[in-house]
């Protein structure tokens, strides 16, 4: 018997219901629903009617501000009712929390769920309830509508059998057939995988063939990134080889470079920092709630899988949509619309990020149509470790394999493999599974334990759960010793679940850890203390095979080496192809003012406010630089600065830069564009070149030739740029299959992306600056030497019609200069405002700079047009990355900070609350800041209903 | 003098332990984190300590609702514990988080262990809420702070469910009694029902109560979160001298170790 609770508010207000009908109005039109109630269900089984009622009134109801039913319908005279719920066997993180608190007062409760239902009242027809379900209330990957409420919510099956895959017998079209939508391997490697097989005179089993897929999947292993490369009938050295020399470059304070789960860098007082950012496209693109949330868990559990264990302190996201405008009839099939994805994205990040307490304080979101068929989904984090145990340890022969945290399911099987194939319309469909619910709270006690671990020393070594999931983590840290593995022993969600899949499965928030058996009695308590479950799954045994059983049958037995090494080097062709853009620059605008107002309204450019007030960017108390700040809490500010130890002034820089749109014009110039946009950022706000690194995101279309070329020059770019300012890159990752093929068989490239992260330590936060201008009559000075001739790629390109192949080229021979006069003017305290120039050019980072302040500006362009053609559009606009502007006292202070490098005083800040544009004696345009602020707001207040 | 010892109470989604933490500590007091199994299974005891502090987060997620499964387990677990705590005349505090459970064991605004008066429902907005606000402080009957003449202070508020809400009546003995003691307020110093000033849609703007002894006491900004110059996002443009969580702590830890 199962009892079912409904509780809904009492009052009128319902924030949820009218969230969704604003919703239903803005992207369905739909305008004859009255009013929508939204009911919170709850389902109890096991459990005797008087507990149901106990455990109802205890736990579930507030009679204050809320009325419940008890198997009973709650809403009256409702034209529509539509019960949302996650699918059977979809982890919902409430169900523990209800089994908990039961037990907690004494009740026996065999099983639970929660659910929503929706009740809506006003006429409308049966086909736009179907659109309001398809497209705004459920995610058919992991929920379901609720037809008939369910016979039991307990999910049993028998274990699957182990399975012998006959690959010694199969030809070349049989083997691709295997090797189709599940292993996503080349024919070459299928047949490796065959020959190793005939050697050893058997047939692999199931779990067999998908360790090695998993093993070697791009995802996992990189191939492209390690291959030998011709690039237009040249030899060069692999990417990955490229971008590790740079790490040459200043080895002082690299703890650690490419070799553990982050990268690490020195920081003060015997602590170190690390860093990472992810990609979660592919999840994010069927299930982007999920996929956010997910990717948001894996990246924190990099840094808490670094070493021995580091602190998460900062989180990170950078996203890639198709605009919110998109008309329906451009969406790819298969595909979500842009707004559900961006909305939803945005959600998981944040009832993720939030609950685990981690401060989401940088970020940044494009948009570009090509980005309709997948979005890009990329999440980092950094945290704190004492460097003393930054080093990664590897196993001892006779360490216990302990896992710790969540159970495992058939969640996320095959999300390694999925990852690495481009996606289609049959995605959905076929690699559904791959996607699941995180649970921020059991990511949480995993972080708290793990640190308390630490703390004592009570591990050798450890690493997260993340793609592959026990064979990559187990296979991973066994890899020069070996290790035994009892698959029975696994807690798993729900019985059913075949060998293969236990071992596969990527069930979040599991952590893997090689313990001396004298610890695990301490272990085991810490782990009780945080109630954390654990169990020992086997130990690295010195064997040099990873060895697993299920119950005495064997499931896997492999040697490290060909797993780890068998797979062959591959050999890589790149062919250049110049994209042909005929040049098309916007007519002159006749008004100035018009122009700068679109392209305030840019999504490249507009306030991302109601997305950052979303996320929790104040936990921990850290932050010294907000990622909003000024008068009214509204401007933007370049980057984060936080002060991870509390009772220290030490501070931590993070920033980020990426252009999609001009990557795809130049790959060359557009990854320089990317990293100067970077590490200008992070000088901006007050990060030392010096002590900082690098972190790269490839976020590329399928290697074809093309494309390879492309990846091949991007990363000389990369390398260029660390060369030239002295840094090194310390981690990255490269995530190939931006690419979505259409039923007919054409082939969609989503716009290759180069993003570069950039973190660093500063002895004080004090000495730091942000965007706002702090006073009237202060002299604005523009840093740099800004490209007025390109601007392909542009925004002002974007909204005025104009087109060319020629993207900004960022004047390499100053830009170092230029950098550490900005440093030394914030260490002095003399800048006393300072923005770098991105999207949107001068004009944007102008208007940005008023917003927080309570002044306004006036300039004169006069000063920056050297040449009759520079024209004041291009001036305005003009997005040259590493030119910046600047707030200083007067012009004196000015020529002595600037003495050395391309600079020009443009003007004042004044009383009056607009922004004047002068060309000489001539005013070109005098916008109000009022004006400009609305423009640049209404964009994501629309989507967000703020 | 002796440090009062306080106790940051811990338990599975706490996360604004550290701060709360570091302010206890800076402004000299020696706080210890105790996870709520500890209580449970008796090896760290609640008499030993002058404040009980809860902090910020998600115990639990906040599943059901905001620190309800928190609430749930204290009262079934700890009643005796608390109790004896109270009748010491311990000093107890919750921000945020803490606050949300405070509510919901029924210790606000009435003291009534396993009696729920008032709740924090879901914000207006829908949505979670990260954002700094202006607080006036009230003349209450809270027993740590001192007059602060209607003073207005900036802090920040996190939150997903804040909005502070109970029927005409309760409201009204609410302030009739003093318990109010923290207000969201406007440019101007008056309390506001506009969003975001009042970031959450609270019955007359209520930000902060106190029980009618005055000695427990929560709120849903973050005092903790603004005790240094440099967390506040406008300290590089206006002097923040003392920062304007400091008094809560400063007042709070004196008083407990007076009495």
């Amino acid at each position: 018997m199962i009892y079912e609770v409904r509780i809904a508010s009492k009052e009128k207000t319902d924030p949820k219901g009218q969230n969704l009908l604003a919703e239903i109005e803005r992207t369905l039109g739909v305008k004859t629903i009255k009013n929508i109630r939204t009911a919170k269900i709850y389902r109890l089984e096991g459990i005797s009617k008087s507990d149901a009622k106990i455990f109802t009134q205890k736990v579930l109801f507030e009679p204050i501000d809320q009325k419940m039913t008890f198997n009973q319908p709650i809403f009256k005279g409702t034209d529509h009712l539509v019960e949302v719920a996650y699918k059977p066997g979809v982890m919902n993180p409430e169900a523990g929390s209800l089994l908990k608190s039961a037990k907690d007062i004494g009740i026996d409760l065999l099983a639970a769920d929660s659910s929503w239902e929706y009740a809506f009242f006003g006429k409308f027809a049966k086909d736009q309830l179907q659109a309001i379900i398809k497209r705004l209330l459920v995610n058919e990957t992991v929920e379901h509508v609720v037809e008939k409420s369910p016979k039991t919510l307990l999910i049993s099956g028998h274990a699957g059998k182990i399975q012998t895959i006959p690959i010694r017998g199969l030809d070349d079209r049989q083997l691709m057939e295997l090797s189709q939508d599940k292993l996503f391997l080349n024919l070459e490697e299928m047949k490796v995988i065959q020959n190793y097989f005939a050697k050893i005179d058997r047939d692999p089993t199931d779990c067999e063939v998908e360790v090695l897929a998993q093993t070697w999947s791009e995802h996992c292993v990189h191939k492209t990134f390690k291959a030998k490369l011709i690039i237009d009938g040249k030899a060069k050295k692999p990417l990955i080889e490229r971008i590790k020399e740079t790490a040459k470059f200043s080895q002082k304070f690299i703890v650690s470079a490419f070799v553990d789960n982050s990268g690490v860098i020195d920081f003060y007082n015997g602590w170190a920092v690390s860093g990472k950012v992810e990609t979660h496209n592919s999840p994010s693109a069927i299930e982007p709630y999920g996929g956010a949330m997910t990717g948001s868990g894996g990246v924190f559990r990099d840094i808490l899988g670094t070493g021995q264990g580091a602190k998460p302190i900062i989180s990170t996201d950078i996203f890639c949509f198709a605009p919110p405008s998109l008309p329906a009839k451009d969406l790819p099939p298969g595909c979500l619309p842009p707004d559900y994805l961006l909305r939803k994205v945005v959600a998981g990040v944040r009832d993720y990020g939030n609950r685990v307490g981690i401060p989401t304080n940088n970020g940044s979101i494009h948009f570009h149509n090509d980005f309709r068929a997948k979005p890009t989904v990329a999440v980092g984090s950094y945290g704190l470790i004492p460097k003393k145990q930054a080093n990664k340890r590897r196993p001892k022969k006779g360490d216990l394999i302990l896992t710790i945290g969540g159970a495992t399911g058939r969640d996320g099987i095959h999300g390694a493999t999925f990852s690495s194939g481009e996606m289609t319309d049959r995605t959905i469909e076929v690699s559904g599974s791959a996607v699941q619910i995180g649970n921020a709270i059991e990511e949480k006690r995993i972080i708290d334990c793990v640190l308390a671990l630490r703390q004592q020393n009570l591990f050798r070594t450890l690493t997260d759960c993340g793609a592959g999931g026990y064979s990559s983590a187990i296979g991973e840290m066994g890899q020069k010793i070996g290790a035994r593995v009892y698959l029975e022993k696994v807690p798993l969600k729900y019985s059913g679940l075949s060998p293969w899949e236990i071992f596969l499965s990527e069930s979040q928030e599991r952590m893997v850890l090689a313990i001396a058996p004298k610890n695990l009695k301490k272990v085991l308590k810490i782990c009780k203390l945080y109630n954390v479950q654990s169990a020992i799954l086997g130990k690295f045994d010195g064997s040099k095979r990873i060895k697993v059983t299920y119950d005495d049958q064997l499931v896997c037995d492999l040697s490290m080496q060909f797993l780890h090494h068998g797979l062959p080097q591959r050999r890589m062709v790149g062919k250049t192809i110049v994209k042909m853009i005929p040049d098309k620059p916007p007519k002159q605008p006749k008004d100035l003012s018009a122009v700068w107002l679109k392209v305030m309204s840019h999504g490249n450019v507009c306030s991302k406010e109601p997305i950052v007030r979303q996320y929790d960017h104040n936990v921990q108390g850290t932050n010294a630089l907000h990622p909003l700040g000024g008068v009214n809490f509204d401007a933007p500010n370049d980057g984060a600065v936080v002060r991870p130890i509390l009772n220290k002034p030490y501070g931590l820089v993070v920033t980020h830069g990426l252009n999609p749109i001009l990557n795809r014009i130049d790959p060359y110039w557009g990854s320089i564009w990317a990293t100067c946009e970077a590490v200008s950022n992070f000088v901006a706000i007050g990060g030392d070149l010096k002590n900082a690194a690098l972190i790269d995101n490839f976020i590329w279309p399928f290697p074809d030739e093309e494309s390879l070329a492309d990846l091949d020059k991007s990363v000389d770019a990369c390398c260029d740029m660390a060369k030239l300012l002295d840094m090194p890159f310390i981690s990255g990752k490269d995530s190939l299959s931006s690419t979505y093929r259409y039923p007919d068989g054409r082939v969609l490239k989503i716009p290759p992306v180069l993003l570069i992260s950039v973190f660093g330590k500063i002895p004080d936060v004090k000495k730091t600056t942000s965007s706002d201008f702090k006073k009237v009559g202060s002299t604005i000075v523009l840093i740099g030497k800004p490209d007025l001739k390109n601007l392909g790629g542009s925004v002002y390109f974007d909204v005025a019609g104009g087109q060319s192949s020629s993207v900004p080229k960022i004047n390499l021979k100053s830009q170092k200069a230029v950098l550490t006069s900005i440093t030394a003017g914030i260490r002095s305290g003399q800048i006393l405002a300072c923005h770098d120039i991105s999207e949107g050019g001068l004009a944007a980072a102008m208007a940005e700079m008023c917003f927080g302040s309570d002044c306004g500006a006036e300039i004169d362009l006069s000063s920056i047009a050297l040449a009759k053609e520079d024209h004041p559009d291009f001036i305005l606009f003009s997005e040259t990355a590493g030119t910046f502007l600047i707030e200083v006292a007067n012009p004196i202070v000015a020529k002595k900070l600037f003495a050395k490098v391309p600079h020009v005083i443009i003007g004042q800040t004044i009383k009056e609350r607009s922004i004047r544009v002068n060309l000489g004696p001539k005013n070109l345009c005098n916008l109000r800041l009022d004006q400009l602020k609305q423009a640049w707001q209404k964009p994501m207040k629309e989507i967000f209903h703020d | 003098m002796i440090k009062p010892k306080v106790c940051i109470l811990r338990t599975d989604g706490t996360n604004c332990d550290e701060e709360l933490f570091y302010a206890f500590e800076k402004f000299g007091s020696s706080p210890q984190y105790v996870h709520i199994n500890e209580l449970r299974a008796k090896s760290k005891k609640l008499k030993a300590f002058q404040i009980l502090a809860l902090p910020g987060g998600f115990a639990y997620g906040d599943d059901v609702a905001s620190g309800k499964i928190l609430a749930v387990e204290l009262v079934s677990f700890l009643k005796d514990q608390l109790q004896e705590y109270i009748i010491k005349k311990g000093l107890i505090f919750g921000v945020c988080n803490g606050f949300q459970v405070l509510v919901r064991t029924g210790l606000l605004p009435f003291g009534k262990l396993g009696k729920m008066d008032v709740t924090l429902a879901q914000n207006e907005s829908g949505h979670f809420e990260c954002r700094w606000v202006n607080l006036k402080i009230e003349t209450s009957r809270c027993v740590f702070l001192d007059d602060h003449k209607r003073q207005v202070s900036q802090l920040a508020v996190n939150h997903g469910e804040g909005k502070f809400f109970a029927d005409t009546k309760t409201i009204k003995k609410i302030e009739d009694e003093n318990l109010v003691v923290f207000r969201y307020v406007d440019e101007d110093g008056k309390q506001t029902q506009l969003y975001p000033q009042n970031p959450n849609g609270s019955t007359n703007a209520i930000a902060g109560i106190c029980d009618p002894t005055g000695r427990i006491l929560g709120l849903m900004p973050h005092p903790e979160k603004f005790v240094d110059i440099t967390q506040h996002p406008n300290w590089r443009r206006k002097k923040f001298d003392p920062p304007h969580g400091a008094f809560i702590f400063e007042e709070m830890i004196r008083y407990a170790q007076n009495s």
